[in-house]
């Protein structure tokens, strides 16, 4: 058990000035068995009137729009969350899924992945969880981490093709294999110690209660990682989402520090 | 009946409708060319007591569809019981975990249904299709009486017949059963949208706005409609004739521009209430239709009234079975299409087709359902001033109100290729007036 500060930057400068600008942030700590969020500081500029909800993945997240004519956007929020108060967490809508075990939008397994899935030795591993871990191991062993080659955008299959990738691949990966073998799993964005960027893992269903893997430090997740939200595929839980009216072209800039305290 | 005088007034009706702009807008080969919806004045007459029996049908299998929606974006209970498997919902385009969680205002999800049925000639009534999303048609029935009134008033003298003009009330009294607060609008995606002729009619004659999605805007948790000076005022309905993946670039397709940014998280909120509601497409997929009397027995405990054409699903050992033994007299149905596309006669193949329509059968057994062909009783319509017999379905449209309510009239498509049992107006067919007779 640990407890982490964390501080996530994003900046998006426009070439040009533009307004109507409408955004959803999904990048709040959640709350559960695992994780709790002891302080939370959220800034937007320019300022506008916002809306917050829940989604039906579980996850909170703030909407706006922003009306008058800027050129940077901005959104900062901080806090505190103790992280790693048990291995796993309840899964709270049983019902939901199905929709973490069949194939979903970035994750739909082509021929590359039926193939590689194909040659899995899952002898003497019975639990799903042990199964889970192997794929994971393999997956390690088998692609490499190097940045600059695939994008938001890239499936699972794309990326398993090329042979390398980030984070967001890795844990896209992960969840097609284990969805291959039955095994409810779901992407999951959010943050890991030390500076840099947001982190992308995954977590899988068993016994009703779901268990977290990182699939690019090849590790079952303990106390050095704060969840920000879960979906299907990246797409259902991405940090920042817009939608602007203009041509401008557009700089985004994330930082993020998570530090132990 | 066909002595009647609106016969010979059939040119003046379909000069009309032409004035009065009743087009249908068809993509062929990525242009959009608009055609007239061609009117056949001969109408089709159903009988007081049969539709009596139609419409206690109907209404018992759209609020069955209702419940079903409900269970699926909540608690699932019939694939827990076993009743309909999970592959036909997880594996179906139509699931959206979007609407997990969601409940739209007073349950209701289907607020205006499009069951398609066809008579066979042995005169029993099949549902050939359920259209839960954004159902069109019955803009049209609605005008063509109203023309052939002026056209021909003397027909309608002594005929004894439920007045159809009166759907715009229904509409309405189906909107205001959910409006949250605020202004109905009618969301069309504007003029080249297929049905734009129907969008604009249907919010003149319900006295709803019609707007595009520029006109509506979300602020604190709202939405608003913006007026001609600017003013924003709330709106608590949206019928909106977009589909799904369009309604929201900010929860759906992001590249939409004829959606509103947000408007998905005010209709999560019950700020709004969208008609019909999203998600949808699981409960009129093609696999699910097969089931839907088995849910009307779980969710009603009561006999189907009205049935499914005699249909097989593949994934069924049993029913592969019977389906590759009896290839050739059935038609099979690609359950992600729509509009009379994907639809495949056995008989029609060659070996070769039919070769590898098998194999791709046996590989996605789930993709496709099989069904008898029906033999429809064929119905006469005008070619010239000869009367010819076609093939034709009826587009009956079922409203959810306070009460589930059933238009006496609905929409009568005849294919006018006297081969073709494809009676789709995509596919460049003709509509029917549909008479109910009051006594």
């Amino acid at each position: 058990m640990k407890r982490l500060k964390f501080d996530y930057s994003m900046v998006i400068s426009y070439d040009t000035a533009i307004e109507n600008c409408h955004y959803t942030i999904k990048c709040f700590p959640a709350e559960n068995e695992r994780q709790r969020l002891e302080e939370l500081h959220i800034s937007i500029r320019p300022r506008n009137s916002s809306g917050n909800g829940i989604d039906s993945f579980g996850n909170r997240y703030i909407y706006g729009t922003v009306l008058r004519p800027h050129d940077t956007f901005s959104f900062h929020t901080s806090g505190i969350v103790t992280v790693g108060m048990a291995e796993s967490e309840a899964a709270a809508n049983e019902g939901m899924m199905g929709a973490y075990r069949y194939p979903f939008g970035l994750t739909v397994p082509g021929d590359g992945l039926r193939y590689y899935f194909a040659g899995m030795d899952f002898s003497g591993r019975a639990s799903d969880f042990d199964k889970a871990v192997y794929l994971m191991h393999r997956l390690y062993d088998d692609f490499s981490y190097v940045k600059g080659i695939t994008g938001v955008n890239t499936t699972a299959e794309e990326a398993w093709k090329l042979g390398k990738g980030v984070c967001q691949d890795y844990a896209h990966i992960l969840t097609a294999l284990c969805r291959m073998a039955g095994i409810p799993a779901r992407y999951v964005a959010g943050m890991l110690i030390g500076e840099g960027f947001s982190h992308a893992w995954v977590e899988i269903c068993t016994g009703g209660r779901w268990y977290a893997l990182d699939p690019t430090n090849n590790c079952v997740v303990t106390d050095s990682h704060i969840k920000l939200g879960v979906g299907r595929d990246a797409s259902d839980c991405m940090v920042n989402r817009g939608v602007l009216h203009g041509n401008a072209r557009q700089k985004q800039s994330v930082k993020v520090i998570v530090k132990e305290v | 009946m066909y002595d009647l005088d609106l016969i010979e007034q059939a040119d003046t009706v379909n000069e009309l409708l032409a004035r009065y702009g009743v087009k249908f807008g068809i993509y062929k080969n990525n242009t959009f060319k608009e055609q007239l919806f061609p009117f056949d004045a001969i109408p089709r007459v159903i009988g007081h007591e049969e539709f009596a029996y139609l419409e206690k049908g109907l209404k018992q299998r759209v609020v069955a569809l209702n419940m079903f929606l409900k269970d699926i974006y909540s608690e699932k209970k019939i694939v827990r019981d076993n009743v309909v498997p999970e592959d036909f919902i997880f594996a179906s385009s139509g699931y959206m975990a979007e609407c997990e969680g969601i409940t739209p205002v007073k349950d209701i999800y289907s607020h205006i249904s499009g069951i398609d049925l066809v008579q066979g000639k042995d005169k029993n009534w099949y549902i050939l299709e359920d259209n839960l999303r954004v159902p069109s048609g019955a803009s049209y029935p609605m005008i063509a009486r109203e023309l052939c009134r002026r056209s021909s008033p003397a027909t309608f003298h002594n005929v004894k017949l439920e007045d159809n003009r009166n759907y715009a009330k229904l509409l309405r009294r189906t909107f205001d059963n959910v409006n949250v607060g605020g202004h109905t609008v009618i969301l069309t995606p504007g003029r080249y949208n297929a049905a734009y002729f129907e969008h604009s009619y249907l919010a003149e004659k319900t006295g709803a706005h019609l707007v595009n999605g520029s006109e509506l805007v979300v602020r604190d948790d709202n939405l608003y409609y913006q007026t001609y000076s600017g003013k924003l005022e709330r709106v608590g309905a949206v019928y909106r004739r977009i589909s799904d993946e369009y309604l929201d670039p900010m929860n759906f397709n992001p590249e939409s521009v004829i959606g509103i940014p947000h408007i998905y998280d005010v209709y999560r909120k019950g700020n709004v209430a969208l008609l019909n509601a999203p998600g949808n497409g699981i409960a009129d997929d093609k696999g699910i239709y097969y089931f839907v009397p088995r849910m009307i027995k779980y969710y009603l405990g009561e006999e189907p009234i009205l049935n499914n054409a005699p249909t097989y699903l593949p994934f069924y050992d049993d029913d592969m079975k019977y389906v590759l033994e009896n290839f050739d007299r059935l038609v099979l149905k690609d359950v992600a299409e729509a509009g009379g596309y994907g639809v495949v006669f056995g008989s029609s193949m060659t070996k070769e087709q039919k070769e590898r329509f098998i194999g791709l059968l046996k590989r996605e057994p789930r993709r496709f359902i099989a069904q008898e062909v029906i033999d429809f009783l064929d119905i006469d319509i005008l070619e010239g001033s000869e009367m010819v017999p076609r093939k034709a379905d009826l587009r009956a449209f079922v409203l959810m109100a306070d009460e589930p309510l059933v238009w006496k009239s609905g929409l009568t498509r005849f294919s006018r290729n006297p081969d073709s049992f494809i009676v789709n107006s995509s596919q460049g067919g003709g509509f029917k007036d549909t008479w109910i007779l009051s006594q």
